[in-house]
């Protein structure tokens, strides 16, 4: 290929970045259906992992959800996948067929946020009902085994789905001090329980903040020494689910990406999939007009948080955080951080613990700043002690040049 | 008797005033977007107000100028006809004498002064080049968060924007811990370039004012003024 030529020439100008591409061209949705298509029929043709289990129909009754309930989440769905409409029976169908998909969730530091999440909607949702219908094989608040028989029940698990398993993971590993974390009659460490069920699985997927960079845990001055999953696990696929909590629209459709695909979303260079964190929350903000205009709430209930002015001066991060809860929200679309006057705190970027998570703007905050490790100043108190020094030398110089210009004056008369 | 000595073309004056409206410009706006420090009450819908918007466009229009002026610089370093920066910033022993010396006549506070001010001298010249490499790295810095804005990979331009953006800027983010760093970095840059120009001022006046040799004028008329050697009057 000659390097003036015009193909030529357009791929080097348009090198994709993190550009989402939401119509890839009648070829390619047609290709994608066909693979979805056989992959969800041989998922069809496995039995479920336990016979005994219900049928979807039947779940959806016993939870009270109507069809028209859940068609109106596959729609949402298929959506948030950045799929064209005819694949809404795929999307039904892979809904159907999830129970054929084992999957292993374990905690590690944290606060079950990312479950309570996922359960604790004011109204039974079809993304509860999927985690319900999921082949969840261990899951520590759920599941109804304890003791000794749930160890067993995760031996067991790991043993029968070896390589197929989709494992989990919510908290950050304590590196620095593996004995922060134990669990169970026979004790392991959290490294070595991540990286021993992270072994024989599939992929990886850290949900929340805690599992994807450390979180909460890893804040200053770490005493547990609180890494992410990526740090501890290696040669696996590894799929980010941040923010805290993870929104639980983003865990099932990382799911149900994996079931009609039989592969992981695209990733950003965070490892977080592109569909759902490809998108600045500033960009969406229904605020974002009050930003642009100069308009902020400088108090929190002054005459700005009245009238929903922007956030940015009361310490919103949205600026700096991508995320999609500015598009699809919590609980059901029902409100997200800044809806209720509270601003971002970026928890699904890293660090958003100790650099973030302040009431003014990054310039205002008492951030530790990266380099000067333990130097507790802001950035302005730090840059005007330079200016001052720089003044104060300049006047130091100043006034000895006066004196000394005097006397060199009078050696010259 | 004064001679009269060409110093600065009006190319290089005009470059100079360019920096130094387009710095004002963005220390302010970007003091406004740090941390807004006055509120718009004015009784218009959002719509119609766009103060931040404002800001944040004479700080991209600032930096866009001081990054294009700059470009023109690092040419003119190379090929001005007039004088040739770069042969004052290279360090030869020539050059760091007269850097050495230029220094000892700040610090002795004119008290010796074994160099000849009719040229750019060394110390001034890497002094210049400081400030642009300040600059450079408020480029790197600026634009890693400007990039931010343009996720969907598209710009007004062309896809190739951002693209050429990420390349060029991404490792930033990795070497200062993503956007809070670079934010920081960017800010702190401020100062020390204020304070760059605080000692900028102070010590053009000062050689005004110590070596008598009309040294401010330079950057308004071009010209200074040398005295002289009492053998050729």
């Amino acid at each position: 290929m000659q390097f003036f030529s015009r193909e030529h020439l357009r791929s080097v100008f348009t090198k994709p970045t993190n550009y989402i591409n939401t119509n890839r061209g009648e070829a390619y949705y047609k290709a994608l259906y066909e693979k979805m298509r056989k992959r969800l029929d041989e998922l069809k043709a496995m039995s479920p992992v336990r016979e005994a289990d219900i049928k979807f129909e039947k779940m959806l009754d016993m939870w009270e959800l109507s069809r028209r309930d859940f068609l109106k989440w596959v729609s949402a769905t298929t959506a948030l996948l950045m799929l064209p409409p005819n694949f809404e029976p795929l999307v039904a169908e892979a809904a159907e067929v999830m129970n054929r998909v084992p999957v292993i969730w374990i905690n590690i530091q944290d606060c079950d946020g990312n479950s309570e999440a996922l359960l604790r909607s004011s109204a039974p949702t079809v993304d509860e009902l999927i985690l319900e219908y999921l082949s969840l094989e261990y899951h520590e608040t759920l599941m109804a085994a304890a003791g000794d028989q749930a160890e067993e029940a995760l031996e067991k698990a790991v043993h029968d789905f070896k390589g197929k398993y989709l494992l989990f993971v919510e908290g950050s590993i304590p590196v620095g001090m593996p004995e922060a974390f134990t669990i169970g009659r026979h004790p392991e460490t959290g490294v070595e329980r991540v990286q021993r069920l992270a072994k024989d699985a599939a992929a990886v997927i850290a949900v929340g903040a805690c599992a994807a960079f450390g979180g909460i845990p890893a804040a200053y001055p770490n005493p547990t020494g609180a890494v992410g999953v990526m740090d501890v696990v290696k040669g696996k696929p590894i799929v980010n689910i941040p923010a805290c909590p993870a929104n639980p629209t983003n865990m099932v459709g990382v799911i149900m990406h994996y079931v009609l695909t039989g592969e992981l979303p695209e990733l950003d260079s965070l490892l977080r999939p592109k569909f759902a964190f490809g998108y600045r929350i500033h960009d969406n903000c229904e605020r974002r007009a009050h930003f642009d205009a100069g308009e902020f709430v400088e108090e929190w209930g002054d005459e700005g948080a009245k009238n929903n002015f922007c956030l940015y001066k009361m310490g919103c991060k949205g600026p700096f955080t991508f995320n999609n809860c500015s598009i699809v929200r919590y609980n059901d679309g029902t409100n997200w951080p800044i809806g209720i006057g509270r601003g971002c705190i970026g928890c699904s970027e890293p660090d958003f613990w100790d650099k973030y998570a302040t009431e003014r703007p990054l310039a205002a905050s008492n951030i530790r700043p990266p380099g000067l490790n333990g130097v507790e100043s802001t950035v302005d108190q730090v840059g005007l002690g330079i200016l001052t020094a720089t003044v104060i030398g300049i006047g130091a110089h100043a006034v000895a040049s006066l004196v000394a210009g005097k006397k060199s004056d009078e050696n010259n008369q | 008797m004064y001679e009269k000595v060409k110093r600065m073309t009006a190319t290089m004056r005009i470059i100079h005033w360019v920096n130094v409206f387009s710095i004002i410009t963005a220390v302010i706006t970007g003091l406004y977007i740090a941390n807004p420090f006055f509120q718009s009450f004015i009784a218009e819908p959002a719509a119609h107000k766009y103060v931040m918007a404002y800001n944040r466009l004479f700080h991209f229009f600032a930096a866009l100028l001081l990054d294009v002026v700059s470009i023109v610089i690092f040419y003119l370093y190379f090929a001005s006809r007039f004088e040739k920066v770069y042969k004052k910033v290279i360090p030869t022993k020539q050059n760091l004498k007269e850097f050495w010396e230029v220094f000892l006549n700040l610090i002795t506070l004119n008290r010796r002064k074994n160099f000849d001010s009719t040229h750019l001298d060394s110390f001034n010249a890497v002094y210049f080049t400081v400030l642009h490499l300040l600059l450079l790295w408020m480029l790197f810095t600026g634009f890693y968060m400007y990039v931010q804005g343009l996720e969907s990979g598209e710009s007004a331009i062309g896809r190739w924007w951002p693209a050429l953006l990420h390349l060029a800027t991404d490792w930033v983010g990795w070497l200062l811990g993503g956007h809070a760093g670079v934010r920081w970095w960017h800010h702190f840059t401020m100062w020390l370039i204020l304070s760059w120009v605080a000692f900028h001022i102070y010590y053009q006046v000062w050689r005004t004012i110590f070596w008598k040799e009309g040294d401010i004028g330079i950057v308004f008329g071009g010209y200074k003024f040398k005295k002289q050697p009492k053998e050729q009057v």
